[in-house]
């Protein structure tokens, strides 16, 4: 638990590092200029909407298969990178329709990753939606863990449809004129340094919620015993 | 069903509900021939304990076993115990002889349940729908839903409840003829039915 | 197993055929909605893809309003235990499931002749077409018996079903509407959707089997 609380306490020197680096030391990109700047926080933003989902239901996986108890509050777990989740989600459509204007003129156009961002939005809000509906009840834990899990098989399916519904206009086939992802050695190192120390930002988050969960559940036991 | 003799453990049962214990570290066992009732005032737990010991809740902590030869899994515990309480509804839009032909799990059942609505006084309202029932006949109603598949274990959570005389009467007969070759479980507070049982479990 | 499904069906039939209140408000609901739009619509016929997706809103709100009422119903009426004692999980799951089906059926019986007849639409692809309502309507009531199930165990609040069956229902709502355009226009019929139809369910169908009994049974 100590080395955790430490490790992800290097999120203090890496945000500042990855913001510096995106606005000072990495160049602008060819066709997209400046505005491209806005990658180094799109990216790891979106990378961390995903990663936050996909542990959450593994949390639910694990919730459900684990009869016995062993693992402690895995469905708090699950929750908990799922608040996380709903947020960088938010940022990302956010961030995203930012650059969206800036480079193709519109906010918005259903193109296969805004859909794919869209319809994990619409995940999280179901699942929230359920949660809040059983404030008080035994069952939260494990009917958020199903719906959690439900949800997620029906991912690949998306995966197969979105693109054959609505054409790409995503940077990679177009950031560049030869229609292929080029990012010079200072951008790629940039970009590296920035989904780190967003990632390194979801641990130190996921971290401080889940000692927050155990110190109210804690809290709660004593001041039943106190009276 | 094997003809084997039953019996039930409990070890260290607690239940918390959120932050509250509701009870803890309950040990109680029974056997065939044997039974058991369960008191204790309003709010002390009869009804979680009972559906520890059917298998319906799980404990937070100890666990619960039912032993016939071999230790039957928890998932078939329901086809071996004959289950009631203030909380088993029968269905509204259904008659009595619909419901019991819907509980009714052996091909004998339906002969037995002609019996039970006789000895039980229902035979007259078997056609009638159970929204139109009174609660004394629902209550009877529930109980030869719990004796219907003539199951080794019987646990009724307060079975008199609602009862005129004459159905206590009838329902403690009931008991008192089957008491040998079952293990009977009740969670009461009338004393009447604390003394058809051998022991006593008092809990709060 | 069969026996108890058997039993349960029985039941739910019996319980559902006497108060009809389920199916009364789909229905109804179907028949409303598909007379304001041709009502608003002042006879004017609408492009075939519009069309599909018109008809595949109306399906989905009405299977919305009847769906989640199979396990709603237990939790209201309180004999939710009562099942619990006398049907094992698995059969209960199996026999919503069958139920749920054939609600869909009825459901789908009810709109698609009516939208034909107030919508002017004309069918090219019939074959395709019923194909691609059964279908779509299969998909549908297979993945959200185990939602019906998680609503009436959270209380059965108000819309709460309709919002945690969108996300689920959305790539079967999408290849429906496609597939449905299809055999509305001159368009190939592509058995592609099908295909797809029916891995979807036959996947989703199977999860769900498998986590019913963390719904179904309480802790």
């Amino acid at each position: 638990m100590k080395a955790i609380s430490a490790a992800v306490k290097s999120v203090y020197i890496l945000m500042p590092a990855a913001i510096v680096m995106a606005f000072l030391w990495a160049p602008p990109a060819q066709v997209l200029g400046d505005s491209s700047r806005i990658m180094y926080f799109h990216v790891p933003i979106a990378w961390v909407s995903i990663l936050a989902f996909i542990v959450s239901g593994i949390a639910s996986i694990l919730f459900l298969a684990d009869r016995k108890g062993s693992f402690a509050r895995l469905d708090g777990i699950a929750y908990n990178s799922a608040e996380i989740g709903l947020v960088f989600t938010v940022l990302t459509v956010i961030t995203g329709s930012i650059w969206a204007r800036i480079s193709w003129g519109v906010f918005w156009n259903w193109d296969p990753r805004e859909t794919s961002i869209v319809i994990i939005l619409l995940i999280y809000i179901a699942y929230f939606s359920i949660q809040g509906a059983m404030a008080h009840n035994d069952n939260r834990g494990r009917i958020g863990s199903a719906y959690l899990i439900l949800a997620m098989i029906t991912l690949p399916f998306f995966a197969f449809l979105v693109p054959r519904i609505y054409p790409s206009l995503h940077p990679d086939p177009i950031i560049n004129a030869d229609r292929t992802i080029f990012l010079d050695d200072r951008m790629r190192s940039t970009l590296a340094v920035a989904i780190v120390s967003f990632t390194v930002f979801y641990c130190n988050i996921l971290h401080i919620m889940n000692r927050m969960m155990k110190l109210q559940n804690h809290i709660e036991e004593n001041r039943h015993e106190a009276d | 069903m094997s003809t084997a003799p039953y019996s039930l453990t409990g070890e260290g049962l607690a239940k918390k509900f959120g932050r509250s214990a509701l009870f803890k570290g309950i040990c109680l066992s029974a056997a065939t021939g044997e039974s058991l009732s369960i008191t204790g005032p309003n709010g002390s737990g009869k009804s979680t304990l009972m559906k520890i010991l059917a298998g319906i809740q799980k404990p937070t902590a100890g666990n619960v076993d039912l032993v016939s030869g071999s230790s039957i899994e928890k998932t078939q515990w329901l086809s071996h115990i004959g289950y009631t309480g203030p909380l088993v509804n029968p269905y509204d839009e259904l008659t009595g002889l619909e419901n019991i032909a819907f509980a009714a799990r052996p091909a004998d059942a339906g002969e037995r349940a002609g019996r039970l609505l006789e000895t039980f006084g229902l035979g007259p309202h078997r056609d009638k729908k159970v929204k139109h029932y009174s609660s004394g006949m629902k209550q009877r109603l529930k109980l030869i839903l719990a004796f219907l598949n003539d199951p080794p274990v019987l646990m009724l959570d307060e079975p008199g409840m609602n009862l005129d005389s004459a159905g206590t009467a009838l329902l403690h007969s009931y008991l008192e003829s089957v008491r040998k070759e079952k293990i009977i479980i009740i969670a009461t507070n009338d004393p009447l039915e604390e003394q058809l049982c051998g022991r006593t479990i008092k809990l709060g | 197993m069969g026996k108890d499904i058997l039993r349960n069906l029985r039941k739910d039939f019996l319980v559902e055929f006497r108060s009809r209140f389920a199916l009364n408000v789909s229905a109804s609901f179907a028949a409303i909605v598909t007379i304001a739009i041709s009502l608003t619509a002042g006879g004017v016929p609408f492009p075939a893809n519009v069309q599909a997706i018109i008809l595949w809103i109306i399906i989905f709100f009405s299977a919305m309003n009847g769906l989640s009422h199979i396990f709603v119903r237990e939790e209201d009426q309180g004999t939710a235990l009562f099942l619990r004692t006398a049907v094992d999980v698995d059969s209960v799951f199996v026999s919503k499931f069958i139920f749920n089906q054939a609600f869909m059926a009825v459901i789908l019986a009810v709109v698609t002749p009516l939208y034909l007849f107030f919508l002017q639409v004309r069918v090219v692809h019939a074959a395709h077409f019923i194909f691609s309502i059964a279908a779509g309507g299969f998909s549908m009531a297979a993945a959200t018996t185990i939602l019906a199930a998680m609503v009436a165990k959270a209380g059965g609040k108000g819309s709460l079903f309709t919002i945690i069956s969108f996300p689920i229902l959305l790539p079967v709502l999408w290849i429906s509407v496609s597939s449905t355009s299809a055999a509305l226009n001159a368009a190939p019929p592509a058995g592609g959707s099908l295909l797809f139809l029916l891995a979807f369910s036959g996947f989703i169908s199977v999860i769900s089997f498998l986590l019913f009994r963390f719904i179904w049974l309480e802790d």
